[in-house]
């Protein structure tokens, strides 16, 4: 029960931080699920990043697979409503008030500070999972080329992840 | 607000966009306005580009935020809460199965194979929206050092990225905050 309650909080206060899209609660979420509480291993944690990027609607679907595996269904449940929670509360805020929002200036200037820091702290995750899950040729191969698809040409991510899904059931 | 509309009626519009949206943001935006504007016209252009506004630079998912800030302007808090509930519904129940079927066949050989490559694969993934977001976003050497510097907070300092990113948003009020 206290675990679910800390689960719930910590949605809370990185969903209520996450400026300019899903990826942007990685760095935290992986801190405090991963290397904080062991919660999840590193693997587990990529495994819950695939798997909310395959359902419908945004990465931030992946906070329900981290609540099921710590406390069941309900943990699954209260983990969707705990991210959804702060966005409601601050964009039904924000639509009232655009004007005043739109033209403050301290919002304008942190989100300069926090976007290019994101990219920080991204890379630093994305180097933490890379020692876990590129562990021989064929696994760099793999997200080398996982890379250059969705960088460079416009394919669904969905398709690259079950391609390489394919590619491990036959090759690994 | 608008009479012609139910509660009923949005939750059930954003229910469909929820499940369909498989996919990239920018599609979703498409279809988004081709349903929305075009076809039921409960919202003008104007209103429509707002809301998608507001969804960038609010806290969370941007595509589930536009939708929250389209059903407070049909519906106030009652039309946000159906938009909230119908866009996440599909998908929350679609993970949430899809976590059942992962934890129930953990050590099964064939699914640690998959899961080896997917793995890869997402690492791939991430490095791409790295990319993308750095060429959008990092623009002068001010953008890069924030960038620099946070990398090197987390990855050899191991400081805790929430403190990082309220550190981020106060230096960024500080050094961008001033009128020129």
């Amino acid at each position: 029960m206290m675990v679910l309650l800390k689960v719930c909080w910590i949605l809370v206060v990185i969903n209520s931080l996450t400026i300019g899209g899903g990826f942007v609660m990685l760095p935290m979420l992986q801190k405090e699920f991963v290397e904080k509480n062991h919660w999840l291993t590193n693997q587990e944690f990529l495994d819950a990043i695939a798997i909310g990027q395959l359902t419908p609607g945004p990465l931030t679907v992946m906070n329900a697979v981290i609540g099921y595996k710590i406390s069941g269904v309900i943990g699954g449940v209260l983990a969707m409503v705990s991210s959804y929670l702060p966005c409601f509360i601050i964009v039904t805020i924000v639509a009232k008030y655009y004007y005043n929002y739109k033209e403050s200036i301290i919002v304008q200037s942190s989100f300069k500070g926090i976007k290019p820091a994101v990219i920080g702290l991204l890379a630093a995750v994305g180097i933490s999972l890379g020692n876990t899950a590129v562990v021989d040729p064929l696994t760099f191969g793999i997200a080398v080329i996982s890379f250059g698809v969705i960088a460079f040409t416009k394919t669904d991510p969905s398709f690259v992840i079950i391609g390489a899904g394919i590619i491990g059931a036959t090759l690994l | 607000m608008d009479d012609r509309i139910t509660v009923r009626d949005i939750f059930w519009k954003f229910l469909k966009i929820g499940s369909l949206s498989f996919g990239g943001v920018y599609s979703m935006l498409a279809f988004f306005e081709r349903e929305l504007v075009e076809k039921q016209k409960w919202l003008t252009h104007e209103e429509f580009v707002e809301s998608v506004a507001i969804g960038q630079m609010t806290p969370g998912p941007p595509i589930v935020n536009t939708g929250i800030c389209i059903g407070y302007k049909l519906k106030r808090l009652r039309g946000s809460l159906a938009t909230t509930v119908g866009q996440s519904f599909t998908g929350s129940l679609l993970a949430i199965l899809l976590a059942i079927f992962y934890v129930k066949s953990k050590g099964n050989v064939l699914l640690t194979s998959v899961m080896k490559g997917v793995g890869a694969a997402v690492v791939g993934l991430l490095f791409s929206i790295i990319f993308k977001m750095a060429k959008t976003s990092i623009r002068d050497y001010k953008a890069a050092l924030f960038a620099v510097t946070a990398f090197f907070a987390l990855a050899l300092l191991k400081m805790n990225p929430i403190g990082l990113i309220l550190a981020s948003g106060i230096l960024g009020c500080i050094i961008y905050g001033r009128r020129p």
